[in-house]
């Protein structure tokens, strides 16, 4: 049964997975920023204006390996193509009453992860409303602005000294994806999902992990128009 | 404040915005449910968290022998408390809860 539309704070609530998530790897991200080189206030700033964690490390490795500014600009737009898809297949699922007049301000935190909560939650019969997506946002990016600053001024092995307590964070986004695939799965979704799993694993074997996100995405797509498949 | 970093890091967030928020505004309203755009866009959620969880993990199955214990025990968590609970936060947890408890386990003494 569907539930009435969401608030605001019942988006901060169902953030906070995501927030645990967050927060180890942007700490990781602000420890690395700095070993690379950058001032603690550049590791945020790059949190702050691009919030596209992936983007940010691949960043770092081509500050720190000299490329040309152009260069790592480009790279980095192209590994942020897959985002072209989410606004779509989000409102597709919340329906034709869904509202997009503050799409303005939600749309910015749109990541992966706030995409595959906000697909779960209307999975489960959550109401897509646009304060609950700017609930869910906004606990992500100040999780992942946060974590940047303490990782940044924390500085190198911060963690050294815990490794289990870094692990289990580590793992932490491979858990929260798992559920959030679990709360959507239905027998009609299977054929994409084991589609983009195994074309993700063969491009990312034998090209790289951006290809392999990007092309296993595409082909589970695809899949779609193979079969009926309902989100 | 680097003054090149800062300009690329705008034009990557303009862009990365840009494609966040502009297909919010393509009309789908009146997009038939069977028509080859909708189906398209219905098996777009599921391919790419299907994606991204095994994006995830690959480095992790990649990296080798000591990570194979706490890897089964995280994914068994997350399935075991998923389907008790059907709770998304409670899955996760525990499932970062087991793969640390595991990982403890499998440090050298």
């Amino acid at each position: 049964m569907t539930q009435p539309p969401a608030t605001f704070r019942s988006g901060l609530i169902s953030a906070l997975p995501i927030a645990m998530g967050y927060l180890p790897i942007a700490f990781s991200f602000g420890i690395a920023a700095t070993r690379a080189g950058l001032t603690e206030a550049e590791a945020v700033m790059l949190s702050v204006v691009i919030f596209a964690g992936a983007a940010q490390f691949l960043a770092l490795a081509l500050i720190t390996s000299g490329a040309p500014l152009i260069l790592s600009a480009f790279t980095l737009v192209a590994m942020n193509l897959r985002h072209l898809l989410y606004g779509p297949a989000l409102l597709k699922a919340a329906g034709q009453a869904a509202s997009t007049r503050r799409a303005w301000a939600w749309a910015f935190a749109l990541t992966d992860e706030v995409f595959g909560a906000s697909l779960g939650a209307i999975a489960r019969g959550r109401r897509f409303s646009e304060p609950f997506m700017l609930g869910l946002g906004f606990g992500a990016y100040g999780s992942w602005v946060l974590g940047t600053a303490l990782g940044a001024l924390a500085g190198g092995g911060a963690l050294q000294d815990w490794p289990a307590l870094d692990a289990g964070l580590g793992f932490m986004l491979p858990a929260l994806f798992l559920s959030l695939l679990l709360s959507i799965l239905t027998r009609a979704q299977l054929p994409p999902i084991a589609v983009a799993a195994a074309v993700c694993v063969a491009a990312s074997l034998w090209w790289s992990s951006t290809a392999g996100i990007l092309l296993g995405m595409l082909a589970g797509a695809l899949t779609g128009l193979v079969g009926r498949v309902r989100a | 404040m680097s003054l090149d970093l800062l300009l690329m890091a705008l034009v990557v967030g303009a862009f990365t915005y840009g494609f966040r928020f502009g297909p919010t505004k393509l009309s789908l309203h009146d997009l038939p449910p069977q028509s080859l755009r909708a189906r398209f866009l219905a098996a777009t959620g599921p391919a790419a968290i299907a994606t991204l969880f095994v994006a995830s993990v690959l480095p992790v199955l990649r990296s080798g022998g000591q990570n194979a214990l706490p890897l089964i025990a995280g994914t068994l968590a997350v399935l075991a408390v998923f389907f008790w609970r059907r709770s998304v936060v409670a899955a996760t947890l525990s499932g970062a809860a087991a793969y640390g408890f595991a990982f403890w386990l499998t440090l050298p003494a």
